[in-house]
Formats: C-alpha cells, structure tokens, sequence
C-alpha cells in the first residue's frame, strides 16, 4: 500500500465499554496527526469515525470504521469500536485481525462490564493493549481508584507509566515515569502545545516509589535490562522502552496511562506508547492456520508470519454494502497482490479475482493497486466471499482460523408495509445480514413470517432503521420476542420404525437412536455407532440431517433445540423400499418421539445487568429487580453513587430502560450483556408452550 | 547492603525465549553469599500440590511452598536462608539487600 517499512507499521483498535470516550480519543489522534484540521465532537454528531447517519444522531458508535494516520513517520490503522453489547460483533471481528489494541476505561467509574467482555475479547485473540484511563476532568474522577478496578475485575498486572498531575477541573498533565518528568499541557490549540517540565516536588516520592514498580515490574522480563540495572543502579529510556514493549506483547503486564480526550491532554503521548510499547506486524507470532478435522488445536499449529515475499494470505474480516457494491475489508497476513490478480477463497474452494482495491477512511476511500503483507484494505469485486473467509494463494492455500461469532438472543417478526416490497426487504435483509454475522434470518415454519434476530432491542432498531434509510422499505414489526432454546434433561433411547409398503415403491427405515443431554453451549453433536452395516453407510448422513433439520423446531414450543448428543445406534432397512429420504423422514420422527420422552425442557437468556443508581434509589432499585427474577451479585459504592449488579432473565428486562428512568427520576442508567441460558421456572414454561399451542 | 548481581545458573522458558530463574548476589571477593531464585511448579507430590525452589547451589536443600497462597515467584535467599519473597527479582534483591 505505501513504503512504510513493517517495524513502522501499527494496525490498533480503540475499544472500550459505552461512552468510554473511544471515538473521542480517535477524533484527537486524527487532528495531531494532521489527518483532519478540526476536531468532531460526538455530541455534535460531526466526528469522523461515526459517519452514519444513527450513530451521529445518538451519539453511538454501531459499526467499526477504519482510519490511517501518520505519527513520527510510523504508519497507524485504527479501528474505531463500538461500545454498546448490542454491536459487540464488531469488536470481536476488528480485534481478530489487530495487532495491538489501546483499552480506554473511564476515570470515575473504572473497568465497567462491556470493558470486561471487551478485555476477555482481547485476551482470546492474545491482542496487546496499552490501556488509557480517560475523563480525568470529570467531577469524582479517580485515577487511583479507577487504576484498582484494573486489578480487581480483570485480575491483571496493571503497570502504570504516568501518573496524574491534579484531577478533576484541576487536572493539567501527567508526570512520565519512564523518563521522570512532567508533561503539562498549555491550554491553548486544542492540546496541540504541551511541554516538559520537571516533576512537582509534592509529587516526587510518590513518582519515585512507582517508577521502582515499573523497573521491577518490566526489567524482570528482559535480563539485560536487569544486568544494566545493577551495573548502573538505573537503566537507560530505550532499555526500559524496550522491556516494557517485551511485557506488552506478552501480556506479562498491561501498561497503563492517563488523560482527558475530551479537554485534550494526554493523547500525544498514549500516540507515542501506541508505537513504542504496540507490536508491529513483524514482532507477533504470526496468525493460526485452522486445524483439520479431529485435531487438536495447540502450539504444534502453522504460523503464517509477515512477510511480503511469501504467498498471499488474508482474512476477510468485515463486508459492507454501499452505493458503490459490495465492499470486503481484508487483513492481509503474508504476500503481496494487485488490483487484477486471482486468488482461492479456501475456506469455500472458489477463486476470487480482485477488482480494485481501497485503502479506507471511514467512509472515504483512496484507491490503491497493491497491498502487502501488514495492511488493512478493502476490496471490490469478491463474489462468494464472506466475513471469516480466507483468501489465500493457489500455490500455498492456507485456512486462517475462522471467527467465532454471538449467538443472538431477540428476535423480532418483520414483514413489508406493501405487498410489492416482498422481495425488496427479503434482498435488503439478506445484504444486511451478510454485513453481520450477529444478525440472523429465518422463516417462521408455521406462520411464513420473516424472523429476525440480533443481539438486543438497539441492534434490531438499528437494522429496520437502515431498511427505510438504505433499502427504502417501510415494515411493520412484531414486537421483541425472546430468543428462547429447547433441550433436555435426560438421557432416552428412542427406535423408530417408518413404513410406507403399500403399493408402488414403498419407503421403509428404522432407526435406534440414543439421545443425551450436553453441558450448556455445547451445540448439537452426532456420534454414528452404528456396526455391521444395519444402517448402510449411504443412508449415514440422511439421519444425521433429519435430526439437525428437526431439531430447529423443538418438541415443547417449536424453539431451536441445542445442547444433546444423538447416537445412531442400530437401525433396520430394506433392499428396495430404503431411501436416504426413508431414513430422514424415520430420524425425524424419532427426533418427535424421542425427545418428549427425554425430559424436554425450554432455555432462556440470562442477562448480567449493571445499573449504576444514586444512593437514595437503591432500595427501589434492588426491590424491582428482585420483582424481576434478578439474582443480585453484587453492590458497590463509589462516591455518592452504587453500582448494582445482577443476572436477569431477558424476558424481565424489555422496556426496562423507561421503567428506570422513572423510578429514579432519570438518575439512574444501565447496560446489560448476555451471560448465560437457563432452563425457565416451571410456570413461565407453561405460559411459552400455552402461547405457542 | 549492597550486592553484586550476576545471572546464576537456572533458565526459565518464557514467549520470548529463555531467561534467567536465578541471580546471584556476590560479596566484594566475588563470592556468591545470596541469591534469588524463581519457584518451580507446580509439582505435585504424595503430599499435595507444592512450588519449589532449591535453596543451595548444589540443590541439596530443597524448600517446597504449599499452592497458594501465591504472593510473589522469587524468593530472596541468604545463606540457606529465606528473607523474603516478592513478585519481580529486582524486589527480591532489594530484599536481600536489605536483610544484609
């Protein structure tokens, strides 16, 4: 893409849990690095990474966008994440294909739950974060205490490198304990000026006492370092620059620095440690190859390294619909391709041409005519490729690991206010659920309406939002039903013989099959022990797709039925009258028979809510959730505010919102993140099945 | 009192390759009087589930600590003594150097 050198490039994301100041930090690295020339404000909807027309109107940030920019002849691309659970598979996918990622959390309220699902994100991909404890302008910002939710909730090895100069409206810079000075900025320019200054004396033990931590901290992963220490009784800015960057990229500690985006101090240097601390491509281990079938995943897997020089291989990460057609944003991981070049889509076996190709900046575009290994770039022109797919050269075709995706827990019924907008919306729906992997489609069997599902009430809004403003379809939508599962409780065999010989060609198959409960989230699995050929082999297959296509309509209310084991055991057939067809009608049916008998049970979504509430509405606060069926894990006190937490059913939780506003007076706000599935109270179950009846 | 600090004879394997599990601390002849040493473990035994650290050059004097509580993987060590223990070998050899 450019002749930026691999040890100069940093490709990072910006995550953090909702209102964080995520894309207000970006918003002040795009102007000091001069990419733009005045600074967006998300409260005045004109930032540059939130370019759709929802996320400027309510201030949010829905999709990931890409920005490059340059700082001290390095090149940065950075992802933009958004905050909300609703749209959490945009983090997931952006930090999938990240080299390094920076970890904002706020300066009052600490590590909050998104921040811990963000964190747990990060750590699954092992991406190396720096974090930025923000808002230290805040009324009740506290970096210490803030500093201490690190420790507490995400059981890490925090390494701080600044500490704050003042707080609150009193907050005026940093002192660098690296090289044992003060950063104070001037006021003026947008935080553009600062300067160094020596340490405040009221302020030099406490640096002292903390730059010991970060010597013993970060020299004991890096001996040399430690034999200059006790060769000088100190070490040199680069030796320790140099361990801390070992420290980061092995997740031995999380260095930690500090600031206020929005008043525009801190952010330069948090630039500098994105380039002294962040790996570049070169300096990660390399991306996985998937493994084959049956194999165990483990360090013995292909890395595929950086290296321009090698064939091409690159993950398809995030795919949007414009004007323009179908846009593929591919992290390249190896080799070098053109505009005009053909490579496999191995994850599907099918050869991809590229037709041109852009380097992106949020919704603006540069073309470009070649990437290399390292870049982030979108492409035109894939047919058949999808979010997760690897393309890879014909001469070394690689499968990259796939991406593990959300499972959505609302649906929602939608169908087109006019009957001529029919094949319009199911087109649109298509299209948009390509975008996101969160979101699914399906038709309801019995009804013939379109379902769709997502991740929350926001994430669904959203989606019939860009129907009418992309798509120019008006629907009509039910209202929010919960996504509930079924499963069972006990094991059952079940045999079940199906027989049609009357005449003609006939269908016979039997089947003997046993059925067994899993550990939650552990899918549908099929195990064939079948011995001496009473199933023939051909037939195999046709039982193990009839219980998988039956077991999308539970036997209790006709929810999807997840987590049970089925074993094809034994089975009979006929030399004429079997059929593959035969035996998946038979397995279906066994499916019907069999599961009822198995202690069928329905599944609900358990949500992990955290409502941050004043003092004097606690009572109220606890009192509902109570009414709710929440479970309280925890209360915890900062200041004059408490922060509840608790796991609710997400049938409690529509419209909870307006409910809290009322009751505390608009005081009060919440987030909530799936947390687990849990079999429902005896009376709700009768109520689902009475109502799918 | 301070030390003269030198890379003793253990590795531990780490991401990023090999690094030393033992620093020496050497008196003004040279001679190796403290040193400290990353615990090894866990290692499972008859007895339970212990870390382990060799508290002499020759490995004869052995210290098993029992898991957890885990409150730092280096232990300071004069002598055939234990005087501290601490999460980073730098803090374990100012507490050497301090028992000294």
């Amino acid at each position: 893409m450019s002749s930026t050198p691999l040890d100069k490039i940093r490709n990072i994301g910006i995550t953090a849990h909702i209102d964080a100041g995520k894309t207000t930090t970006t918003e002040r690295i795009l102007y000091y690095t001069g990419v733009s020339h005045r600074i967006g404000e998300v409260h005045d909807g004109n930032t540059t990474t939130d370019y759709m027309d929802q996320e400027r109107e309510r201030g949010i940030t829905i999709t990931s966008a890409a920005v490059t920019c340059e700082w001290k002849d390095y090149r940065i691309n950075i992802i933009d994440t958004p905050g909300h659970i609703d749209f959490n598979i945009e983090v997931n996918r952006s930090l999938r294909v990240l080299d390094g990622a920076i970890f904002i959390i706020e300066g009052v309220a600490g590590v909050q739950p998104q921040s811990e699902t963000n964190w747990r994100l990060a750590d699954r991909y092992n991406v190396p974060r720096v974090i930025f404890i923000n808002k230290l302008d805040r009324t009740g910002a506290d970096f210490y205490r803030a500093f201490d939710t690190l420790k507490e909730k995400l059981d890490i090895v925090a390494l701080p490198l600044q500490l704050p100069i003042g707080i609150e409206d009193k907050f005026i810079g940093v002192v660098d304990l690296v090289e044992m000075k003060a950063i104070v900025w001037e006021g003026g320019e947008l935080g553009a000026k600062f300067h160094d200054e020596p340490i405040p004396a009221d302020m030099l033990e406490k640096a002292k006492e903390h730059r010991q931590t970060l010597l013993d901290t970060a020299l004991a992963v890096d001996d040399a370092g430690m034999e200059e220490y006790f060769e000088k009784g100190d070490v040199s800015v680069e030796t320790l620059k140099r361990a801390i960057k070992t420290g980061t990229i092995t997740g031995a500690f999380r260095p930690v620095l500090c600031g206020t985006a929005f008043k525009n101090k801190g952010v330069q240097p948090l630039l500098d440690a994105v380039l002294d601390y962040l790996p570049s491509p070169i300096d990660v281990p390399g991306i996985k190859v998937a493994v084959e079938e049956g194999e165990e995943e483990g360090d013995h897997q292909r890395r595929i390294k950086a290296d321009p020089s090698a064939p091409f291989a690159g993950l398809a990460f995030k795919i949007i619909n414009d004007k323009y057609g179908t846009l593929t944003f591919v992290r390249v991981y190896a080799g070098t391709l053109k505009s005009g070049d053909t490579v496999m889509n191995t994850t599907k076996g099918e050869k991809e041409r590229i037709g041109r190709m852009f380097q992106m900046h949020a919704d603006k575009r540069a073309e470009i005519k070649e990437v290399i290994a390292g870049d982030i770039a979108a492409f035109v022109g894939l047919k058949d490729t999808g979010t997760g797919d690897t393309l890879a050269a014909a001469e070394d075709p690689v499968v990259l690991e796939r991406m593990a995706f959300p499972v959505p827990v609302i649906d929602i019924s939608v169908e087109p206010k006019t009957k001529d907008s029919v094949e319009k919306m199911t087109l649109a729906l298509q299209k948009l659920a390509g975008e996101d992997p969160s979101l699914r489609l399906k038709t309801d069997q019995e009804t013939g309406q379109t379902i769709l599902s997502g991740m929350g009430e926001l994430h669904l809004e959203i989606i019939i939002d860009r129907l009418k403003r992309e798509y120019g379809v008006e629907a009509n939508i039910g209202a929010p039903q919960v996504a509930y599962r079924e499963t069972i409780a006990r094991s059952h065999t079940e045999t079940y013989t199906h027989k049609k010989q009357s005449g003609g060609s006939g269908q016979y198959a039997e089947v003997k099959i046993i059925f067994e409960p899993l550990e939650r989230n552990q899918g549908v699995v099929f195990e064939n022990k079948v011995v001496g050929g009473s199933v023939p082999k051909e037939y195999i297959p046709a039982v193990e797709k009839g219980i998988r296509v039956q077991a999308d309509t539970g036997v209790l209310a006709g929810f999807q039925t997840v987590d049970f084991k089925y074993t094809l055991v034994d089975g009979k057939y006929h030399d004429v009258d079997s059929s593959a067809l035969a035996f998946e009608i038979a397995a279906k049916a066994c499916f019907r028979e069999g599961m009822k008998k198995a202690n069928p049970i329905i599944l609900e979504p358990i949500m992990d809510v955290e409502i941050t509430t004043p003092q004097d509405h606690v009572g109220d606060v606890v009192g509902d959730l109570n009414r709710r069926r929440g479970m309280i894990q925890n209360q915890e006190s900062a200041g004059s505010t408490v922060t509840v937490r608790a796991l609710v059913p997400l049938k409690e939780m529509f419209g909870y919102i307006s409910h809290l506003r009322s009751m505390t007076k608009g005081r009060a706000s919440f987030t909530m993140q799936f947390h687990h599935y849990e079999p429902v109270p005896r009376n709700i179950a009768d109520e689902i099945m009475a109502k799918s009846a | 009192m301070r030390l003269r600090w030198a890379r003793g004879r253990g590795t531990i394997e780490t991401m990023t390759g090999p690094r030393a599990s033992e620093w020496l601390g050497l008196d003004d002849a040279g001679n190796p009087i403290a040193r400290v040493i990353h615990l090894d473990g866990p290692m499972h035994t008859e007895r339970g589930v212990f870390r382990a650290v060799a508290l002499d050059a020759e490995q004869k004097l052995i210290r098993l600590l029992p898991l957890p509580p885990n409150d730092g993987d280096w232990l300071a060590v004069i002598g055939g003594r234990v005087v501290g223990r601490a999460a980073a070998p730098l803090a374990a050899v100012r507490r050497v150097e301090a028992a000294l």
